[in-house]
């Protein structure tokens, strides 16, 4: 049975990303006992709360959450509220809300918008681990707009190695683009005879990637600054790989499958420039 | 979950296969149910329903063409028979393996055979123009005369560098009230170090011109393939234009390259910056 996560894992890689929330929920009902080993191997699109005590909003995820509770990182509260949910100690928390404020300003710079939130938790071999978030949606102002949006999933593992640190990060980003559009009638727009035409489009899925820095930590303070310019540097890296994959090699699926230019024509071409290159070099 | 839900679920994921992974998706619900038994007799509906929505080929034994297996393929109320008007003959289809078997010859209707003629072999020509491996199928509505469907499947598959892609396209025309209907349906699969899909569905309508009638099958036909042409030529330039559009303006909308100061933040200075933000806003006794 140990392949039998591998075997979800797979079949999750193969089925449309739009739908991941159902199919998680089926494959949660269909085998009960893999829920957990499931739900905390699969990255789902991220889900935006409210904290009850400050009114801000914060993004839950399955790294935030203990049984049906989720914990707010502006006032480490859980809702519905826990009385024994588990919490950072009070000097990784006091990092966990330095780390808030930095990505915070970084979600400003880059995402001029969205939500961010950053979680830590302690590791049993004094080591901790986190996960930054970072979410933004676009909502079209009618309904032929363009939508779509973008979740950063980042978790990195520590280790302090004296005055060096071992960060280990494993990152996630989701990106759905859907565009409709709708085109011609018999207004001579361009259609050919009038063709009414409706088309919609939609672009989506996600891409992982990982890596292992050492960063040299002065202080404790110094885990902001080194885990920043990790997601910083590893967000470039999966958005060149983004525009690469989802504007580059699909489109160029698209046009493999059928062709805008006349391929007899193509092919008499090639035949004659053969042809002609026979004729030269014969003696 | 009962039996009956098992095979609920596990019929909606086989329906969700991206173009040639069926077998793929088989094997992992296999693993996961691990109860081949009630799997074997349950999926069959959900085998059939996407062999017949995505216009799965088969290649017609004694001929080398192939034709599309759909429901405008079907022979009669059977599920695993379907006519290839192109040889004259129906065909047993095993919807596993997706091989066809026991050809039989088959008697076309007489009054649209020449009309059906005329536009499978505009539509071959049409085919070799623009699909580098196209397969196409033209079928005339049985008891409806006047009333036929062009079909158009592509398959390009490519495990070993993780992408396939789907090009679907169907046209029904009808010479009684002389409108054709176009639908074009493309999906593909992008799966090295993630899961990325394109899924993009185009619908059109067209009124047709006086010209195009039964009466003149030939150069009807080259008419109808024509538009058809225009249409699909209009939808992937449109798609062109969507793909320039999502990465030149949504992309950036939701995260920008750098920032707009066109350098990587200073973290040294990030702590700082925060710090004398909160400052100023308390002294201004701001938010």
């Amino acid at each position: 049975m140990a392949d039998l996560l591998d075997s979800m894992l797979d079949l999750l890689r193969r089925l449309p990303p739009t739908q991941i929330e159902e199919n998680v929920s089926l494959l949660v009902n269909l085998v009960p006992t893999y829920a957990d080993d499931l739900l905390g191997s699969i990255d789902q699109p991220l889900k935006a709360r409210v904290d009850t005590a400050t009114g801000r909003e914060y993004l839950a995820c399955d790294y935030n959450r203990d049984g049906e509770s989720y914990r707010s990182p502006w006032s480490n509260e859980y809702d519905p509220p826990l009385d024994d949910g588990t919490a950072p100690s009070p000097k990784l928390r006091k990092l966990e809300i330095t780390m808030n404020e930095a990505f915070d300003l970084y979600r400003d710079m880059y995402y001029e918008g969205g939500l961010s939130s950053v979680y830590l938790w302690d590791l049993d071999d004094g080591g901790f681990a986190g996960v930054v978030l970072l979410k933004k949606t676009v909502t079209p102002a009618s309904v032929a707009g363009p939508k779509g949006s973008w979740d950063s999933i980042h978790v990195f593992e520590v280790a302090e190695r004296g005055r060096q640190a071992h960060y280990k990060l494993t990152s996630t980003v989701m990106l759905q683009l859907v565009r409709r559009k709708e085109v011609g009638g018999d207004n001579g727009s361009g259609v050919a005879e009038g063709w009414k035409h409706d088309g919609e489009t939609n672009l989506s899925g996600s891409m992982t990637r990982q890596m292992e820095m050492d960063y040299p930590l002065q202080e404790f303070t110094a885990h902001v600054p080194n885990a920043g310019r990790m997601v910083e540097d590893m967000e470039i890296k999966i958005r060149n790989l983004l525009q690469e994959v989802y504007f580059g090699k699909t489109r160029d699926i698209v046009f493999d499958l059928r062709s805008t230019e006349d391929l007899e024509h193509a092919r008499r071409q090639r035949e004659l420039q053969k042809e002609l290159a026979g004729f030269i070099r014969r003696p | 979950m009962n039996e009956q839900e098992h095979i609920a679920a596990v019929s909606s994921f086989l329906l969700q296969s991206p173009p040639g992974q069926i077998n793929d998706v088989l094997n992992d619900v296999r693993n996961i149910v691990a109860d081949d038994e009630s799997l074997q007799q349950g999926i069959m509906p959900a085998l059939l329903a996407y062999n017949l929505a995505q216009f799965i080929v088969a290649d017609i034994p004694g001929t080398s063409h192939t034709a599309i297996v759909s429901e405008a393929a079907k022979a009669g109320e059977e599920d695993d028979r379907f006519v290839d008007p192109r040889s004259k003959t129906s065909y047993k289809f095993d919807h596993i393996a997706l091989e066809a078997s026991d050809p039989q010859p088959i008697e076309l209707d007489a009054e649209s055979e020449p009309f059906r003629a005329a536009l499978e072999s505009a539509t071959l020509q049409y085919l070799s123009a623009h699909y580098h491996e196209g397969n196409a199928s033209v079928f005339a509505t049985p008891n409806t005369p006047r009333r036929f469907t062009i079909q158009i499947v592509a398959n390009k598959y490519n495990p070993a560098n993780f992408w396939s892609g789907r090009w679907r396209s169907q046209y029904d025309i009808d010479l009684v009230e002389n409108t054709v209907t176009g639908l074009i349906l493309v999906n593909v699969h992008y799966y090295e170090n993630g899961n990325v899909q394109l899924e993009t569905k185009h619908n059109g309508t067209l009124a047709l011109p006086p010209t195009i009638s039964v009466d003149a099958p030939s150069p009807s036909a080259t008419k109808l393939l024509a538009l058809i042409k225009e249409f699909e030529g209009t939808c992937q330039v449109s798609l062109s234009d969507t793909y320039h559009e999502m990465g030149e303006k949504s992309f950036k909308a939701l995260r920008r390259a750098l920032p707009l100061t066109r350098q990587k933040l200073d973290w040294e200075k990030v702590l700082g910056y925060k710090l004398g933000q909160e400052l100023a806003g308390a002294k201004v006794g701001g938010s």
